[in-house]
């Protein structure tokens, strides 16, 4: 009897249980679906099990990442009828401690297609059950659930049943496309690099790859994106395993004109990868279309004339606008030639710009990464640069006069009068100032390389137009002229002093002449600046009026073929602890993620030797022993990226904190928090990121 | 001299995150206290073959395992001379974190047999071999060379039913280094619950 009740309870059980079509569990609810209620024989059911975790709860994708479970699924289908695989859609990225999980954190469906056999007789029942079984986890607990469901479907015409019709084209739509793109994965070092073909590669503003098999990417490592041409080049951290016969996995972009990110499912083989790759233009300001992208436009021009405007006191713009400023009052010009004279110094400066801007433009469409001051990478413009300021330093000091027009001596390179001399003041003000590259400015261009280049050269036009606005205000306001000094003797003295800076200025380049090019390539730059000195004490001395030999006419022709001659050595860059009592270690994008998934508190920057603003920092507050102290006792790991040479890496990884220039000063908190220091350092606003 | 010396140690202290372990080279060493208090190092077991298991007891993975595969394996080992040293490095008030009595506990009450249940709260060596899943399995050959790191099986599922039809892969490499094989399967790819490390 006992048995018999036994066997009976056995027997209800499953139908007291009896499998529904979807289930509510602790954590998620799940629910089978299909699309049509009448599938018809010899023809593909599609199946959707969706799945609608609670809230700040989710559920993983195919490949988990590196904790994390995927969906499985056991079938009991009618004789003759297969399950294919899951189809996921394209999951997000989800980080805890410095572990990747690839999950989905809102409801998901994957779909999965039933091959319904060939034969059968409309109206013949067609149950479907599956066991499902997925792990859905918080940031912290995990927990295995499972449902047994079950849709009783009978065979027909295979008409979609239109309720599911929208559940159906969402979940198709959430599915990464499957393309045959000729994709390519190269292991290079310990970096993994991915190449992808893509027509519209110049409009990604960002993307991620989901690999859908172990061992070729670190997960947590961050991905870098940048174009070659018109192929896509993804790098990151590998994974030990390299004897990977392909990569299949999943292609997230943004790209420009697309409201939500695009999906690629995609089948990487072994193969060439281009070796580097130009950063990709960082996504304008999170917001609808247009709209934002123009308040970034306004914003990054207010900001560069604003940074143009503050250039005008930088050591190597100062002593040429005075002394312009002041032939404008020694003058006693009329107002017409004033206001010419400002004009032409503006359009100068401003055409300058625009001319280097556009080829900044023209150099990255081309596939460099060059970012603004790029030219300073250059030896031998540092050379030119740094003999320029020994020229113009020795005119101002009175050595001899510049005298184009003929009109006698006593007009300074910079008071050279009329428009043609007002314009050249003003190229040569613009291409000085460069290695200035003062506070907002850097923000400013950042933005003028992501926006388009209609945008951006009016960003770098701004630029200019700071730069001209104090003498085009003097050229414009005859009463800003009025209260200028009066002219006297006092201006020729004021001259010599002001070839002080020029000569500091001179100074600092010929140390970033020494840092690229060595002790070599400097005393060659020296031997230069005498042989320049040299002829140009001459032409004074001709300008006065005497005879001297022609000999140092050939110098100076010398000295300029040396400027040539410099050429860039390999650097042995020593620990660049050494400059400050801050210990820092070289910066890469691999050590940061490495310091911040161990929740390292990370102070970055990053430093040029052309960088005046950056030095002065190191010189100041990051070269306060208090600030290395309280850095040390609050365990900050400091990195520096050193730019003085051209950099791709770090040319990108400025790019990925929209930026272009330096100095940039980054703090990565404990708890991942990033926050971005201003230009201008204090030591209390350092000792305050660790109080 | 001195700023060599911090900068040294900023190094020495960033290195453990840094450092991936790599299946054939020196696995890294470490210096944990055990769940009686007493000071554990990998240099300790030098000669000896060395199972690193990592746990969180409330994970389902972890559980599943516990249902009597994990034991089995524990006993298996000893018998052959194996040093087992279960490390959990989940973070204080994280799930599955626990003290030297609280480790004590659920070595008595699931019938554990490791050589030492290692606490490492702070997780640095849980970062030093990259740890990232409850359990995430390490064998250290007599030498100190890391010979297998990954899952303890090749079923990912949090299911006690699919232990049977499973490959254990830790079985498998305890076996190739008793009978002095290359270790076949030297690393897959681990499963589980992430490991619970602080911040």
């Amino acid at each position: 009897m006992l048995h018999w009740l036994a066997a009976l309870a056995l027997l209800l059980l499953p139908t007291a249980a009896a499998a529904q079509s979807s289930a509510q569990l602790e954590h998620t609810s799940v629910e089978l679906i299909a699309e049509t209620a009448t599938p018809a024989p010899g023809r593909t059911l599609t199946l959707g099990f969706v799945t609608s975790p609670k809230p700040s709860w989710h559920t993983y994708w195919l490949n988990p990442g590196d904790a994390g479970a995927p969906t499985r699924a056991v079938w009991t289908l009618p004789a003759g009828a297969s399950a294919g695989e899951l189809r996921y859609p394209t999951p997000e990225t989800f980080v805890v401690s410095g572990l990747m999980n690839y999950v989905y954190a809102h409801e998901n469906v994957l779909l999965v297609d039933v091959t319904v056999p060939a034969g059968l007789a409309a109206g013949t029942p067609f149950p479907i059950t599956a066991k499902f079984d997925w792990l859905v986890c918080d940031d912290e607990i995990c927990v295995p659930e499972g449902a047994t469901l079950k849709l009783d479907l009978v065979t027909g015409d295979g008409t979609p049943d239109p309720a599911r019709a929208a559940a159906f084209a969402k979940a198709r739509a959430a599915l990464p496309k499957p393309v045959d793109w000729p994709a390519r994965f190269s292991f290079v070092g310990d970096r993994f690099v991915l190449a992808v073909p893509f027509a519209q590669a110049a409009k990604v503003r960002g993307g991620y790859f989901f690999p859908a098999v172990e061992g070729a990417i670190g997960y947590a490592a961050p991905q870098t994106l940048g174009i070659a041409g018109d192929t896509l080049r993804l790098e990151t951290a590998a994974e030990s395993a390299r004897d990977l016969a392909q990569v299949p996995g999943v292609l997230k972009l943004d790209v420009e004109g697309y409201d939500e990110p695009l999906s690629f499912e995609i089948t990487a083989a072994p193969g060439d990868v281009p070796a580097s790759a130009a950063a990709i233009a960082p996504a304008a300001a999170a917001g609808s279309d247009g709209g934002m992208g123009w308040q970034t436009a306004t914003l990054a021009l207010l900001a560069a004339v604003a940074g143009g405007l503050l250039l005008n006191i930088m050591p190597c713009v100062f002593p040429i606008l005075s002394l312009k400023a002041l032939s404008l009052a020694r003058g006693g010009a009329s107002e017409a030639d004033a206001r010419r004279e400002a004009l032409a110094y503006t359009a100068g400066i401003i055409l300058t710009c625009l001319a280097l801007g556009a080829l900044i433009l023209l150099l990255r469409a081309a596939g460099a990464n060059v970012g603004w001051a790029f030219q300073l990478q250059d030896p031998r413009v540092i050379a030119f640069l740094f003999l320029l300021m020994v020229a113009i330093g020795l005119n101002l000091a009175g050595l001899y006069e510049i005298d184009v027009a003929g009109r006698g001596a006593g007009g300074a390179l910079a008071a050279k009068g009329g428009a043609g001399g007002a314009f050249w003041t003003g190229v040569l003000a613009a291409f000085v100032a460069t290695p200035c590259t003062g506070p907002f400015m850097g923000l400013a261009l950042g933005a003028a390389i992501a926006l388009p280049p209609a945008a951006g050269l009016a960003v770098f036009a701004g630029l200019g137009f700071g730069l001209a606005l104090p003498f085009l205000a003097l050229g414009f306001v005859p009463a800003l002229r009025r209260r200028l000094p009066r002219p006297g003797a006092w201006m020729d003295k004021f001259r010599r002093l002001l070839s002080i800076p020029m000569f500091l200025t001179a100074l600092g380049l010929a140390w970033v002449l020494g840092r690229q090019a060595g002790v070599t390539g400097m005393t060659l730059g020296l031997a230069a600046a005498l042989a320049l000195g040299l002829a140009l004490w001459w032409f004074g001395r001709r300008q006065g009026g005497e005879r001297p030999a022609v000999a140092p006419l050939g110098l100076a022709v010398a000295s300029l073929l040396a400027v040539l001659l410099v050429t860039p050595v390999a650097q042995t860059q020593a620990a660049p602890a050494e400059d400050g009592t801050l210990a820092a270690q070289r910066f890469s994008p691999e050590k940061l993620a490495a310091l911040t998934a161990s929740k390292t508190p990370t102070f970055v920057y990053f430093t040029a030797d052309w960088c005046i603003t950056c030095k002065v920092n190191e010189r100041g507050a990051l070269g306060s022993a208090d600030v290395a102290a309280a850095f040390e006792k609050a365990g900050v790991t400091t990195l520096v990226g050193d730019w003085t040479n051209a950099d791709p890496v770090i040319a990108q990884f400025l790019e990925s904190r929209g930026r272009n220039g330096i100095p940039l000063y980054l703090f990565y908190r404990a708890d991942g928090t990033v926050e971005e220091l201003p230009q201008i350092l204090t030591v209390d606003r350092l000792t305050g990121l660790v109080a | 001299m001195l700023k060599a010396l911090a900068f040294a140690t900023v190094v020495a202290l960033a290195a453990p995150a840094l450092a991936a372990p790599q299946v054939g080279q020196p696995a890294p060493a470490f210096r944990l206290t055990d769940s009686n208090g007493k000071a554990r190092s990998l240099a300790d077991f030098k000669g000896k073959t060395v199972v690193l298991e990592w746990t969180n007891a409330e994970c389902p993975f972890v559980k599943k395992h516990y249902a009597g595969n994990m034991q089995a394996l524990q006993k298996a080992a000893a018998k052959d001379g194996v040093v087992w040293l279960t490390v959990n490095s989940g973070a204080p008030g994280k799930q599955g974190h626990v003290d030297g009595a609280g480790a004590n506990a659920i070595v008595k009450a699931k019938g554990a047999a490791p050589t030492a249940y290692l606490l490492d709260a702070k997780g640095d060596v849980g970062r030093a071999y990259a740890a990232k899943t409850t359990p995430h399995m390490y064998i250290v050959d007599p030498a100190g060379k890391l010979v297998y790191m990954g899952g303890i099986d090749d079923t990912p599922t949090a299911d006690v039913a699919d232990i049977k039809t499973a490959k254990n892969y830790v079985t498998a490499a305890l076996a190739d280094l008793k009978a002095k094989r290359a270790v076949q399967t030297a690393s897959s790819k681990p499963y589980g619950c992430s490991v619970k490390y602080a911040g």
